[in-house]
């Protein structure tokens, strides 16, 4: 119990500080406090629609949360998310655009080859890793400029929406069909979607044996090898897992809100969704609720200009504190610097 | 001529922030801190040097503020992941994201400009070529990219041949060990980062004011972790991390002249991908060869 207060304590410790250090400097810069307040809370619960956006921009993050703690329970720091969740996207888009059919047959299929192209992202340094021992760190990170470089390939190549000009690349907008909600970002369908993803996350995260030998295997790591069991696999599974739900958020993210594949759209979502895991405490229930908080706070971020003169770079200042202090002090290190 | 010579400049302008970047990163690196606060120092130092060189008229106040600024933002990563044991890489890519966010910010509360700011200042470029022929080129560079070899010699000396650089080196490789003979690991830790701070003000101050004058949201664009790839690739030695550097400065001015005259049909995209499947195969080959090392 006492442990579960510390816990709990010293993720919102981070927060608090990040909030209060913000609101200091928008007063200390003559903006005013109060209504940059109100006008968060606007954009991101009470506002007409507002909630509807938090959902929106939780999605991304609450599902490649959930695939970050797989490898993070392994004792696997896999922040490739990003390049997994733009390859998600890049399958997707592939099969809606190209696959001709019945909907009943094409639908499916689409995040299926989502969630595989996604899954094959994350897989290959999980081989890396556990056959040679390549740090997955840097693999991951690497990984995720050649998913952008190579999304700009398609985007401005073999699958160019010839009608869009200027500096965005994307490929054309999929059939109205085949999308999951409209361009306000969320439908109940969806909804239902993430709701059963979740729990299957729970369930194998937290209430089945397979969570507890990836438990096992990333905090004992020499006793779950005395005990014979086969580590390698298991992380190659976590690998699976997190790029699988970093591609169906790529997936939800052409079939929903964005209908179809841009070069450049969330380009940092992957990194808070590191953030968002962290602050969830690596508990799914956790998760949840920090992805709706970040989400909220993107929501906060595009609605703010409405009504605040405060910047919308000083809410970016507020999450990039978050993920700066996050870490700090109390928590139990996940990966030994040095 | 005309076309080797833009091709020379380009390059030499693309390579000289990562490169200046890389080669101070490798102090970081090397003391076994995967410095991912790389790319927003660069961009803090970026957005000083236009800010404290337009107040003050002169590009050296420009230069100095950015390398301090750099060097305050260092003590503050190094104050979490030492004193408050902060996960190196979640830390450092909060601190990226608060310089994208902070320089946005401070541009708009203090210059009342939104997206990009022009800079009154310029660096110096110490050398006047002839007008035309090959060597035009050479009146293009800046002050900082006539000094940058002399800044990777200097970091091959200290990081090979000085005191702190072989403690910099049991740090990252023995900690315990160093702590056992009597290394403070804190204190090297902190030099690593400050020297790495100082290169990422002056990566930035070339990159905003000598060559486009002026600074952009965001402008890095991941010049950081390129710095970052260079590091890798370049084996952590000072010498290859520069000439990594300036291979990403070469596919940079590749990519830019193919967008103007396309005639190969090679995608850019495939040759910009190189420098990171190079240093993933390099990763995965001397994970291999340290696996079957310490198994045998």
């Amino acid at each position: 119990m006492m442990n579960r207060a510390l816990g709990i304590l010293s993720a919102v410790l981070p927060l608090l500080l990040a909030i209060l250090m913000s609101a200091a400097l928008f007063f200390a810069t003559g903006y005013d406090v109060a209504s940059v307040i109100s006008g968060v809370i606007e954009g991101a619960i009470t506002g007409f629609g507002s909630f509807w956006q938090t959902l929106r921009w939780s999605m991304p993050l609450l599902l490649i949360a959930l695939g970050f703690l797989f490898c993070l329970r392994a004792g696997e720091f896999n922040i490739g998310g990003q390049g997994q969740m733009m390859m998600g996207g890049l399958g997707t888009v592939a099969v809606a655009l190209l696959l001709p059919g019945p909907v009943a047959l094409v639908l499916p299929l689409a995040i299926l080859s989502g969630i595989a192209l996604g899954a094959a992202w994350s897989f290959l340094p999980g081989l890396l890793k556990v056959k040679l021992g390549a740090d997955e760190v840097i693999v991951t990170l690497m990984l995720n400029f050649v998913a952008v470089l190579f999304v700009s390939w398609v985007t401005t190549g073999p699958l160019k929406d010839p009608a869009v000009r200027g500096e965005t690349a994307s490929t054309p907008t999929v059939d109205s069909a085949l999308r999951l909600s409209g361009g306000d970002g969320m439908s109940v369908t969806l909804l239902v979607l993430i709701a059963v993803a979740v729990v299957f996350a729970w369930l194998l995260a937290e209430r089945s044996a397979f969570g507890l030998k990836l438990r096992y295997v990333g905090e004992a790591p020499e006793a779950a090898r005395w005990q014979g069991m086969q580590a390698g696999q298991l992380k190659l599974w976590a690998y699976v897992l997190a790029g699988s739900f970093a591609g169906l958020a790529g997936a939800f993210e052409v079939l929903g809100p964005n209908g179809r594949l841009v070069t450049g759209a969330t380009p940092t979502i992957g990194f808070t969704a590191i953030v968002v895991t962290i602050v969830g405490l690596s508990r799914v229930s956790g998760i949840v609720f920090a992805a709706l908080l970040f989400g909220g706070l993107q929501a906060a971020i595009l609605f703010l200009p409405i009504v605040s003169d405060l910047p919308s770079s000083g809410l970016k200042i507020l999450e990039g504190l978050i993920a700066l202090l996050v870490t700090a002090e109390f928590i139990r290190r996940r990966r030994g610097t040095g | 001529m005309e076309f080797l010579d833009q091709f020379t400049v380009t390059t030499l302008r693309g390579a000289t922030p990562i490169v200046i970047a890389a080669v101070a990163g490798l102090f970081s690196i090397r003391a076994g801190i995967f410095h991912l606060g790389i790319e927003g120092l660069i961009l803090a130092g970026a957005f000083t040097a236009v800010a404290a060189g337009t107040a003050s008229g002169s590009a050296l106040v420009g230069l100095v503020s950015a390398i301090v600024v750099s060097m305050l933002l260092s003590v503050l990563y190094w104050v979490l992941i030492d004193r408050l044991k902060a996960d190196t890489v979640i830390a450092g890519l909060g601190l990226t994201a608060l310089c994208v966010g902070g320089t946005a910010f401070a541009m708009q509360v203090l210059f009342d400009q939104r997206g990009q700011m022009a800079s009154s200042v310029r660096l110096f470029r110490p050398v006047t070529g002839p007008q035309e022929g090959a060597l035009a080129f050479v009146s293009e560079l800046t002050i900082i990219t006539w000094m940058t070899p002399f800044l990777i010699l200097a970091a091959w000396i200290v990081l090979r041949r000085s005191r702190l650089g072989l403690q910099i080196a049991a740090v990252g490789d023995y900690p315990y060990g160093a702590e056992a003979i009597g290394v403070n690991r804190s204190r090297v830790r902190l030099y690593a980062l400050l020297i790495t701070g100082v290169g990422c003000g002056i990566a930035g101050t070339q990159l905003a004011i000598g060559d486009v004058a002026g600074f952009s949201e965001n402008m890095t664009n991941g010049r950081g972790f390129f710095a970052l790839a260079a590091m890798l690739f370049g084996g952590f030695s000072a010498v290859y991390t520069a000439l990594a550097g300036l291979f990403f400065g070469f596919a940079d001015a590749f990519g830019i002249f193919m967008q103007i005259n396309d005639t190969s049909g090679l995608p850019i995209q495939f040759v910009l991908m190189v420098p990171f499947v190079l240093t993933i195969f390099i990763v995965s080959l001397s994970g291999y060869f340290k696996k079957r090392r310490d198994s045998a």
